[in-house]
């Protein structure tokens, strides 16, 4: 097995320059363009246009495009009795629509639409559905889960001194999800719903691709206590890379073909889930082996130093 | 290490378990009696799913202002009551928008118009609903009520067979209605008067009653059926509304889909041909493990789906939306990854010089911690995650109220259905993935024609 000559503390340098770029990048773009937040999260003004006749969502969107320049989503609705077709162009954030950039709307789509009799139906500003409350108790959520994957990692990783091991896992988590925060910045895909399922999955995904490698850990140090913990989590890493591979293949794969296959069928609406989820995915694989390990191993070669003394 | 052997037939027995879950899962089994369909086991085409995907109903409420002055904190407890509502009605996708500036509630749910057993209007109308229960001395709501909801600890329903009831509500009351009400009933027994129920003006239940109830327990009876029964349990735990809620009929809308239309149908095929792709992944790498993989995710897949479409009548289907599909596509993808560590871990055994059913033993065997413990945390994950953003009233809820209760009730259904997805998705795994798996390819090296390491990643034979 020729990679059993892995040395995870080189790598560990390696990859945290690519996690620096990387957040470089998400910051400065962070607060130079600031994250793209969905009206749900946000806030906003709401004009909702009627029409008659048959429009294309699409062509709709376009003609409102060429008018404002701000980042907009758009819905489209019909009454219940089937009598009045609305779209609604959704504005999320503080930014408010001028009167004179209303009536240029309406005009654009009156000169675009001749028989479909556009008129402004209806604009009022929302309050944001999911409001700080949310956060908040979002936070809670994650902190009682971080705190109950501790226990459970303490107690079944014991012989290897598991609660160190899960706040190391819980480090690699973390930068994952910041991972797919800055993907989502950088190319500049919105902080909607979408977002919060990839922030989930990634959640789920990272911590199991973590106890993978403390798993062979434990292993290793059953047939051989005395092997120093640095060989140990080389040999571990050379053990279980072949299956980190496989894994993000065919997860990533899947997910990708997702995404191709729906904007083949003009769907683009799932990028902002299909994006994130992919770069989480091969961060989460890439810092269980190159993050989360070698930090360990350097916490428990720090902690024996200090016993020695 | 001598390792048991597993008869032959196992796997096709297995594999006819599988394909069989799978075609009622997908497919459902009904038929038809002229023109009604009668469901005896639900299929794919009645989950529902989230109006991100197939779109749904906008309603817009305002509230009844006769002379009431209203706060914006009377309009975020409107909201918490909406989404307690809308979860209790299984609805876990929805969109609450308070205006706070011209006392508006805006509430969009999922609902396609295909779907004839959903009662939008009728789902509208109950969301509104003030839904205060009152007490009354006699046989109408003309006196004074004795007592209202308020003092309810706790509804619940049940099959009563002490007096042949039928379904029952039952109330749990605090100390000020335990007190009020055996004050009340031990008047009607001696006036011979009887005690009504009101659900907002609506009589529901009105009985004699012969002695005093202590107890500090009410019945309602009537002629509930299971579904009405704990509605009424439902709507009577999460609290009357502070001011009734009226709906606008000129702004119901018939939202199209946030993700765009057709979304649905994109997203179906884009699901078929990505699971086909991970199953031929497997195929190609792992050769016979990778096809009894394949197998063991179907398996996994249909049951997950079972749970979502609620499976049998009467069971009700669970709302899927985009987070719920992520779980479902993250306990596939915990599927793959333990299948995969199995397989891998065989192929070390080849190299260690084992046999094929040597090989295949301690294969599983090794691979067991990995996945339960990777599983295990998966499963803390979705529990904390339902516990959270569930109803207040689930067993989960009430385990992590202590903490959670400092943000007030706030639902967010759709967490909620990640965390369902998530958690059926595991459970499936452990049976498909671990135990499925391991019996079907224990079972398949045995034929004559299977017996050569290449085909579960060792080296060939000779």
């Amino acid at each position: 097995m020729a990679n059993k000559t892995i040395d995870s503390k080189k790598i560990l340098k390696l990859t945290l320059i690519v996690y620096a770029a990387i957040f470089v990048i998400g910051l400065v773009m962070t607060f130079v363009l600031g994250p793209k937040l969905d009206i749900n999260f946000s806030g906003g003004t709401r004009i909702t246009y009627s029409y008659s006749g048959d429009v294309k969502e699409a062509d709709f969107k376009d003609a409102v495009k060429s008018v404002i320049k701000d980042d907009f989503s758009v819905s489209q609705n019909t009454s219940f009795a089937g009598d009045t077709k609305t779209f609604a162009i959704n504005l999320a954030g503080k930014k408010s629509l001028s009167t004179e950039k209303q009536k240029s709307i309406t005009e654009k789509l009156t000169e675009k639409f001749k028989d479909n009799s556009f008129e402004i139906y209806d604009s009022t500003s929302v309050s944001a559905s999911v409001a700080g409350n949310f956060f908040a108790k979002s936070l809670v959520a994650v902190l009682i889960t971080a705190a109950l994957v501790v226990i459970y990692v303490g107690i079944r990783f014991k012989n290897i001194g598991g609660v160190s091991a899960a706040l190391t896992a819980l480090c690699a988590l973390v930068l994952d999800l910041l991972v797919t925060f800055f993907i989502c910045v950088i190319f500049r895909l919105p902080i909607d719903s979408n977002y919060m399922a990839v922030v989930l999955t990634i959640l789920g995904y990272s911590l199991n691709d973590t106890i993978v490698v403390y798993d062979r850990v434990r292993e290793i140090k059953k047939y051989n206590p005395q092997l120093p913990i640095n060989d140990n989590m080389n040999q571990s890493i050379a053990g279980v890379i072949k299956r980190n591979i496989m894994t993000s293949i065919t997860t990533i794969g899947a997910v990708i073909t997702i995404v191709v296959v729906s904007e083949m069928f003009g769907l683009t609406s799932l990028r902002s889930f299909a994006i994130p989820m992919a770069f989480g995915l091969l961060s989460g694989c890439f810092s269980s082996l190159f993050i989360a390990g070698p930090l360990w191993v350097k916490y428990r070669e720090f902690k024996d130093a200090k016993k020695t003394n | 290490m001598k390792s048991k052997r597993v008869a032959k037939p196992w796997f096709f027995v297995i594999f006819v378990l599988i394909l069989a879950l799978s075609y009622c899962a997908f497919f459902g089994i009904s038929d038809y009696h002229g023109d009604t369909k009668k469901v005896y086991i639900k299929g794919a085409d009645d989950i529902r799913w989230g109006i991100d995907i197939r779109g749904g109903v906008e309603a817009v409420f305002s509230p009844d202002k006769e002379g009431v002055e209203i706060t914006n904190d009377d309009m975020q407890s409107a909201k918490a009551m909406l989404e307690t509502r809308l979860v209790n009605q299984n609805i876990t996708d929805y969109e609450v928008e308070v205006s706070n500036a011209n006392h508006q509630v805006i509430v969009r749910f999922p609902w396609a118009a295909d779907e004839s057993n959903f009662d939008a209007q009728g789902a509208i109308e109950e969301l509104g609903a003030t839904a205060k229960l009152s007490f009354y001395l006699g046989s109408d709501n003309s006196g004074e009520a004795f007592m209202d909801g308020a003092v309810v600890k706790k509804a619940d329903y049940t099959y009563d067979t002490q007096n042949n009831y039928g379904y029952i509500v039952t109330l749990k009351l605090n100390s000020e209605g335990k007190e009020a009400f055996a004050k009340a009933t031990s008047e009607a027994a001696q006036s011979g008067q009887s005690i009504s129920i009101y659900m907002d003006s609506t009589n529901i239940s009105t009985a004699s009653c012969s002695e005093a109830i202590t107890g500090g327990e009410a019945i309602i009876h009537g002629n509930f059926t299971e579904e009405s029964a704990k509605a009424l349990a439902d709507k009577i735990n999460a609290g009357s509304l502070p001011f009734a809620l009226t709906v606008d009929n000129s702004k119901l809308q018939i939202v199209s889909p946030s993700l765009g239309s057709d979304a649905l149908d994109v997203m179906l095929i884009a699901g078929a041909i990505a699971f086909a792709f991970v199953c031929i992944l497997m195929i190609v790498f792992y050769r016979v493990n990778g096809v009894v993989a394949a197998f063991a995710l179907l398996g996994q897949l249909a049951g997950s789906i079972a749970c979502i479409s609620g499976f049998f009548p009467g069971a009700s289907s669970f709302t899927l939306t985009i987070p719920g599909i992520a779980g479902i596509i993250l306990s596939i993808g915990v599927g793959v990854d333990c299948n995969v560590i199995a397989a891998e871990r065989i192929k070390d055994e080849f190299r260690k010089g084992k046999t094929i059913d040597g090989a295949i033993d301690s294969g599983f065997k090794n691979s067991l911690s990995a996945i339960i413990d990777g599983n295990v945390t998966i499963v803390i994950v979705s529990i904390v995650l339902m516990g959270a953003f569930g109803t207040p009233d689930s067993f989960l809820a009430k385990v992590f109220s202590p903490i959670m209760s400092i943000f007030g009730t706030s639902i967010t259904g759709s967490i909620y259905s990640f965390g369902y997805t998530l958690l059926v998705g595991v459970i499936f795994n452990l049976i498909m993935g671990v135990l499925a798996s391991k019996y079907m390819l224990k079972s398949v090296s045995q034929f004559k024609f299977l017996r050569n390491p290449a085909f579960y990643g060792g080296k060939k034979n000779g």
